[in-house]
């Protein structure tokens, strides 16, 4: 990047189901006060705002104009963006581009979603193609559900493994105070939760969240005079897969993946050879289970097909030695504009070690944050506490 | 104005909204279509770079960046990839009508093709009984109900 | 297969989605004391002293939150700022063609709202006429608990 670029604050609201106490702008605002607070900053000190959600999900069209004032954009530069599950984290490598390129210094970013209010499952069918599916669209459901059918039959994982999955989501947002699904569940209880779409159950799958996530991005002059702990966004990059080709759900394909591209061109361009001992923590985007299981392999955190073993072994758990979602990630909290920008926010409050009860047991220099929209493709990004790395 | 306490009462206002549409469907997918339409025909291209055969029929190859232009008529028949039992209500966004549920779901690679169909599959929705690997044909449906769509296809049939 | 024509291949669908407006905590008093008590009320900025109608919850150029207690009632009665005519119908539109749209400024607020004016007669209708709400029986809890504005 021309110039560099730290993460110099961040906040988000409480998530939940029900956020029927407030308007969107009210939520919006919640986390953006959060963040200029967090970065010790008013609005005064922010050059451009930067917005995102899912489009229409609440119904709502131009929310960048509607949100104006409460997001503080009112006579700003800025724009809004929406790219799917991926948007929160897009906004975030927007503003970092936009920081990088000189053209601002400080830039506020903001996901949200506020699910109660739309119909999310006919906006997304709009996803599909009008002539090629969409009348028998599976959704988001249908579409993780043979992605977990394919696996198993592939490489002889069980539904045991995806609920594994489930309960250390679940178990880890109990430590995080902000998640939306904090459930003292066990393997048990997520084999016993009702069946959406074969072998994808309740607890197999991501809530429907109200929320919002904001971040102030900044210059490394303003970085280094202005914050005590800035964290460095080292290396972003974006991929996607092509049209009518679902790559994550064909497994046994062994054709470049989206996921598998984006984190390959990442480690590259760090020099990275190893990535479960380069980095500290792992915050990823798993809408469903079994995805959390494929990321594994498409981080090259271990070998194609044998991603469920690292669940098996108990490596990826919070004090495992590849700790993956300590703060339990999509599976516990989706408010979907706001969840791929919160596995970023994640992943700094980690290497800040302000991450409070689920912050990961060890030193924490680096982490790993994806981003994920469907109908498959990422955005991978790489923080740090350094700029030497 | 008294301040505000948690058990005030928030309004809410319920909105419908109906989006109309209307669809090109373009020179490769309308030949597709009405192929599958009027002879129960279906095509797949071939990109002339990495000999791929994808379906839907598309102008550009996304890997090899190159014009498709062979079309390559396909196999009734193929085989499971993957699958899935239906028991939620999943809404046909297009009839504003719930598919009943359980139904079997899956993901069949039609013989001479790369790429999978997502379709209805004619069989008991029981996991036992479903597995990938299994063979598949495709079911039209009859003639007059046929539109150009995907949906002209009914659904597979298990090859005993 | 041949190339020779095919004729455009169009398909007419649609996507019905429902979807739900939360009004929020400064919304839901303006509705609820529109509904309730039949009174309009707006938002004073405490650091601008802007008075803002439709009530928000942030001034934008002070990026100030306010709050329930900041809101004020304004009007009944107002001024029509701006207006048209509008001559066709759209479906999300409760109403039929011919009516009149006004931007209202209400006695006290310093922004106007859009609403309908009726009892009135289109020919005669001016930029700074003074307007005064007629208002619902049976009143929901939304901006339609204003019928519409007619001239004082």
């Amino acid at each position: 990047m021309k110039r560099n670029v730290a993460i110099v604050g961040g906040g988000q609201t409480h998530h939940a189901a029900r956020r029927q106490d407030v308007s969107q702008p009210e939520m919006v605002n919640e986390a953006v006060l959060a963040a200029l607070k967090d970065a010790n900053m008013t609005m005064d000190d922010i050059d451009a705002v930067l917005l995102g959600n899912m489009e229409f999900f609440e119904g709502q069209h131009m929310t960048d104009c509607w949100l104006a004032d409460s997001t503080g954009a009112f006579g700003k530069p800025g724009l809004k963006i929406t790219t799917g599950g991926t948007v929160g984290a897009t906004i975030i490598a927007a503003g970092a581009h936009h920081v990088a390129s000189g053209l601002f210094d400080r830039v506020l970013c903001i996901g949200f979603e506020k699910q109660e209010e739309g119909d999310t499952n006919a906006i997304l069918s709009g996803v599909a193609h009008p002539l090629f599916g969409r009348s028998m669209a599976g959704a988001a459901m249908g579409f993780f559900a043979m992605l977990g059918s394919s696996y198993m039959a592939n490489f002889g994982a069980t539904e045991e493994h995806s609920a594994m999955v489930a309960v250390k989501a679940r178990q880890n947002a109990r430590k995080n105070e902000y998640a939306h699904l904090k459930l003292n569940i066990k393997i048990e209880d997520v084999m016993n939760s009702r069946m959406l779409a074969y072998p994808i159950r309740m607890l197999d799958m991501c809530p429907a969240s109200n929320g919002a996530c904001a971040m102030v991005l900044a210059d490394e002059k303003t970085a280094k005079d202005r914050c005590k702990k800035p964290v460095w966004l080292r290396a972003m990059e974006t991929a996607h897969n092509e049209q009518f080709v679902l790559e994550w759900r064909d497994t046994s394909s062994t054709a470049p993946k989206f996921s598998d591209v984006a984190a390959t061109r990442v480690y590259k361009k760090l020099g990275v050879k190893d990535p479960a001992s380069y980095y500290d923590v792992f915050e990823i985007y798993e809408p469903a289970t079994w995805a959390e299981i494929l990321w594994y392999e498409d981080l090259h955190l271990c070998k194609k097909g044998e991603g469920f073993k690292l669940i098996e072994k108990g490596i990826t758990e919070i004090d495992g030695s590849i700790p993956v979602n300590p703060s339990g990630g999509v599976l516990s909290t989706n408010c979907i504009g706001a969840s791929a920008m919160l596995r970023i926010w994640e992943a700094a409050l980690q290497i800040r070690g302000d991450a409070g009860g689920h912050q990961v047991p060890r030193d924490v220099h680096r982490a790993l944050a994806t981003g994920y929209g469907g109908t498959c493709w990422t955005v991978v990004t790489s923080l740090s506490d350094s700029l030497e790395d | 104005m008294s301040e505000q306490t948690v058990d005030q009462e928030y309004i809410h206002v319920p909105i419908l909204v109906d989006v109309p549409y209307r669809f090109d469907a373009g020179k490769y997918m309308t030949r597709f279509l009405v192929e599958l339409r009027d002879n129960e025909k279906i095509y797949g291209i071939k990109c002339p770079s990495c000999k791929r055969v994808m379906i839907p029929p598309r102008i550009v190859c996304a890997r090899c960046h190159v014009k498709c232009d062979e079309w390559v008529e396909l196999s009734n028949e193929g085989t499971l990839e993957a699958f899935t039992i239906m028991y939620f209500p999943m809404t046909d966004p297009t009839t504003g009508k719930p598919h009943d549920p359980p139904f079997s779901y899956g993901s069949v690679k039609l013989d001479g093709c790369d790429a999978p169909i997502d379709h209805m599959l004619n069989i008991e929705p029981d996991m036992s009984k479903i597995k990938v690997g299994m063979r598949f044909r495709v079911k039209f449906r009859p003639r007059e109900e046929r539109r150009g769509d995907l949906a002209d296809i009914e659904y597979f049939d298990p090859i005993e | 297969m041949t190339d020779n024509a095919l004729w455009p291949f169009e398909v007419e669908q649609h996507i019905t989605a429902m979807s739900k407006y939360y009004a929020g905590k400064i919304g839901s008093r303006f509705y609820i004391t529109l509904r309730d008590e039949g009174k309009i009320m707006a938002v004073k900025c405490p650091r601008c002293g802007k008075v803002y109608m439709p009530p928000r919850e942030t001034c934008g150029p002070c990026f100030y939150n306010m709050k329930v207690d900041d809101m004020v009632e304004v009007g009944p009665e107002g001024v029509v700022e701006t207006f048209t005519q509008v001559h066709y119908n759209e479906p999300v539109i409760p109403r039929e063609a011919p009516f009149v749209y006004a931007v209202i400024k209400l006695d006290g607020a310093d922004t106007g709202i859009t609403h309908y004016l009726g009892d009135v007669d289109y020919e005669n209708i001016s930029i700074g006429m003074k307007v005064t709400p007629v208002l619902e029986n049976e009143r929901q809890g939304n901006i339609l608990d204003i019928k519409h504005f007619k001239p004082v």
